[in-house]
């Protein structure tokens, strides 16, 4: 188990570089130069020259790309061009905000999409398994920034502002700068509508996945047997069944840590949220390399960490499962 | 008598006493951006949103108020000498730098002599270089500028252009780096004004706190103010609505309705327009095929001023556009200077909208259905107002057999692409706004660097420098009125309204002056809550 980790993890390394790497070809190769943005009306073009000379934007794609690497090999994520913040030190700010939507849309997809699938899955073709599925269809239908503004004007504009439309409060103990909201209540009313809004779409995916394995499941013969054992609905349900047919759902939730990091991005800006989605975007539109590489360094890093813990959990979900 | 002046002294005192009462003490303001701050250095940063912030952080020589009068800052007075070449300026005695240090004339000397440094690469040099011969200190609390020639703006320009120039404690600047401002390190970013910076947190929030030793006892009343970022109008609604946040700069003119239904308590600030919305036509393009070559050639199609007059001046419904784009919410406007700044002319009715006229123009210039005239317009997505700007308009050419291909890029490149001389037929855009025409230099001067239309006639040079170097009122407003219509002749610049600016503020902020985007001081500003 420890080698298949230590494997796995060292699989990050290349994972990672090729990610980063084509990342930054990709940004280079969009026009615009950020430099332009950059110097604004007191632009010249001898000042241009100079900016690009400091920032090593004169030297080669290729050049530029292993002298960013060489710099991070040694802890040194650069400086944002524009804001000439240290790229690390702000990454490491809207980390946690980001991780903390991600974990939560995840539970609120699951705390759906589980009980949903069970009801659908035991009483197939009934209204309600026609209740589950449509509602589903509906989730997946819905874009994230709609379902946002559709939260934001009920409970923050509808509800008298019930919820806080904007913003964060960290947790205690997290609060990374000199200046926060601190508290476990506003934290939750913070995180609340952006997290339903994220975690809709994926709950009406994982329902109708888990629906239909639960069905296939449910049709097997070990549940056959144990239901002739005499096992009650319960425990056929949740420790036989339930416990199988994760193992598929667990692979997409996996997989969809990635569209969570994206439907991050339009959530965090709805919300204006101070995470990394936000981080991103801007880096992308201002054209600021150095914050660009370092957004996809780290969603690449978590990315394949989540994936990483989803393998591990099989060995819980079917303990036949053993990694060497 | 003597009774009378003394009781009226009285009179006064108390009032004063009465008002300086109802104002209440303490708090914070919480203000909301539609847009991110750059960075934090005063000098080279680009964006109003640092402007913002860099006016309540620093100080300067002297303001300006709503109505145009200069008033005193750091300096408690100055004189202007019969040949307008001298300034002399007399600094208060007990200003103070957030870091403890002095406000001195030596201060103020390093000052612009840091904007005329081209190694700072200050935006204001473009203003500076040509007009500052030299600063002397001619005691700590007096300090001398020589012009190079008489100049109209030297206070509009110390007042306001940009942030107006402000006083750079010359021990932080020594002491830190340009990346350290950049970055907002607290310590770095040290004005004298009545805020001083505690924290910037990019994407997040920035807090300025009350200066405790400003220089003008008694102000600021607030405790705080936290600046966030809202970029989705809906959300920054929706946080005025629960009364998080208390005041927005830049309101969404599109909004304005829904905001004013939904609070009818607010207090919604606007102005005459200060700003342009453009429909611009290339001019010359460069002979070489190098961006910027000074060896230049005409633009297929808009280098002729009957396609540019027929299109941009009679085919241009401007009315139509301001009530489709801007729900009636803007003023149609032709004048190279917008409604709202000094000098002014409305020259609108010089370009009436004539489809006919413009038909005619266009036949006369060989279009027509043998040859139909195509043309691309180019815009960004930074605001959605653009896009449909750029599609009234393509409709508006499809009914004088223009075909035009909008093409939406995104900002940077967009920047990139009409500032560098670029391919583009004709953009839409707001620029920056006018404090006084003479600030447009930068933007329409044959040499300026963001000349976008890439005109290379002299002339508008000369309406420049006769409009500045005029220090009588009068005359210079007919030398503005000459220019205004010369430039809608030429159309080497052209404007189809005023682009509204907006603030909204909750009905408990009081204090506050709206002075366009020139001025967002918070000094004033105190909370009824």
């Amino acid at each position: 188990m420890r080698t298949y980790i230590l494997r796995r993890l060292l699989q990050i390394i290349p994972t990672v570089l090729m990610i980063t790497f084509v990342v930054f070809v990709m940004m280079q190769s969009i026009p615009g130069d950020p430099v332009v943005a950059l110097l604004g009306d007191a632009y010249t073009e001898e000042d241009a020259v100079k900016v690009r000379q400091a920032y090593g934007f004169d030297k080669p794609v290729m050049v530029q790309y292993f002298i960013w690497l060489g710099k991070l090999v040694q802890g040194d994520w650069g400086n944002s061009i524009l804001s000439g913040r240290p790229v690390l030190k702000d990454v490491m700010v809207r980390l946690p905000v980001t991780l903390e939507l991600i974990v939560l849309s995840m539970g609120v997809a699951l705390i759906i999409a589980i009980p949903a699938a069970i009801i659908g899955a035991l009483r197939q073709n009934t209204w309600a398994d026609y209740t589950a599925t449509s509602i589903a269809m509906v989730g997946v239908s819905i874009p994230e920034f709609f379902a946002g503004v559709l939260l934001l004007l009920v409970f923050s504009i509808g509800l008298h502002g019930l919820l806080p439309s904007s913003g964060w409060v960290y947790l205690p103990g997290t609060c990374p700068t000199i200046v926060c909201g601190i508290s476990v209540w506003g934290n939750m009313q913070h995180v609340f509508m952006p997290a339903l809004a994220l975690g809709i779409g994926r709950a009406a995916l994982l329902t109708r996945l888990l629906r239909a394995s639960m069905l296939e499941v449910i049709r097997s013969e070990y549940i056959t047997t144990a239901r002739a054992k005499g096992l009650s609905q319960r425990p056929v349900v949740l420790k036989h069944a339930l416990k199988n047919a994760l193992i598929p759902t667990v692979t997409v939730m996996g997989l969809q840590v990635g569209f969570l990091i994206g439907g991050a991005i339009v959530v965090e800006t709805l919300f204006a949220m101070p995470g990394l989605g936000t981080f991103g975007i801007d880096a992308i539109i201002a054209r600021d390399y150095q914050q660009v590489q370092g957004f996809a360094l780290v969603t690449a890093i978590a990315f394949v960490v989540i994936n990483l813990i989803v393998d591990l959990t099989y060995t819980f979900l079917d303990p036949r499962i053993r990694y060497t | 008598m003597r009774r009378r002046v003394v009781l009226l002294a009285v009179a006064i005192l108390v009032a004063g006493v009465m008002s300086a009462d109802a104002q209440k003490r303490g708090g914070t303001l919480r203000v909301s951006y539609g847009n991110e701050i750059a960075n934090l250095d005063f000098t080279t940063a680009p964006g109003y949103e640092l402007n913002w912030v860099a006016m309540n952080i620093g100080c300067g020589l002297l303001g300006i108020t709503p109505d145009g009068a200069f008033v005193p800052d750091a300096a408690e007075s100055w004189t202007i000498s019969p040949d307008a070449l001298l300034y002399t300026f007399k600094l208060r005695k007990n200003v103070l730098f957030h870091d403890g240090t002095k406000v001195d004339a030596a201060a103020v000397k390093f000052s612009i002599d840091r904007i005329l440094d081209p190694a700072t690469r200050s935006s204001m040099r473009t203003y500076y270089e040509p007009v500052v011969h030299s600063v002397e200190v001619l005691d700590p609390s007096t300090v001398q500028i020589r012009l190079k020639q008489p100049y109209g703006f030297m206070l509009h320009m110390l007042a306001a252009y940009r942030m107006g120039l402000l006083i750079s404690s010359p021990t932080a600047m020594q002491k830190y780096t340009l990346e350290d401002r950049k970055a907002g390190k607290p310590e770095a970013v040290v004005g004298c004004g009545p805020f001083r910076l505690v924290e910037w947190v990019k994407g997040s929030h920035l807090v300025m706190d009350r200066f405790d030793r400003y220089y003008d006892q008694g102000f600021p009343y607030l405790d705080r103010v936290v600046i966030r970022v809202i970029k989705d109008p809906v959300t920054q609604m929706a946080a005025f609505k629960a009364g998080e946040i208390d005041f927005i700069v830049d309101f969404s003119p599109e909004h304005v309705d829904t905001l004013k239904a939904q609070n009818p308590k607010a207090q919604i600030m606007t102005g005459k327009e200060t700003t342009p919305m453009v429909a611009m036509m290339k001019i010359t393009v460069p002979k070489d095929g190098k961006p910027m070559s000074k060896e230049r050639a005409p633009h297929p199609i808009f280098s002729d001023v009957r396609v540019r007059k027929a299109i941009g001046c009679y085919g241009i419904d401007r009315k139509e556009i301001v009530r489709i784009a801007f729900k009636g919410q803007a003023t149609p406007w032709v004048g190279i200077i917008p409604p709202g700044t000094p000098d002014t002319v409305d020259v609108t009715h010089l370009c009436s909208y004539d489809p006919a006229k413009a038909k005619a123009l266009l036949a006369e210039a060989g279009y027509g259905p043998q040859k139909p005239l195509t043309f691309e317009l180019l815009t960004n997505n930074d605001k959605s107002i653009f896009n449909v700007i750029a599609t009234v308009i393509k409709e508006q050419a499809a009914r004088l057999g223009a075909t035009v291909h909008i093409r939406v890029i995104d900002k940077v490149s967009w920047l990139n692409v009409v500032t560098q001389d670029g391919p583009f037929d004709m953009f839409v855009e707001d620029l920056a706004s006018l404090f006084t025409l003479d600030q447009n230099t930068l933007l329409s001067t044959s040499t300026a660097a963001w000349n976008m239309t890439r005109h290379t006639d002299t002339k508008v040079d000369d309406y420049y420098a006769r409009y500045a170097r005029e220090m009588e009122p009068g005359k210079r407003k007919a030398i503005a009125k000459d220019f205004q219509e010369f430039m809608t002749d030429k159309l080497y610049w052209n404007t189809i309204s005023g682009s509204p600016f907006y603030e909204v503020a909750q009905p408990w902020m009081k204090g506050y002056v709206y002075q366009a985007e020139w001025k967002v001081l918070y000094k004033k500003v105190w909370l009824d809550r």
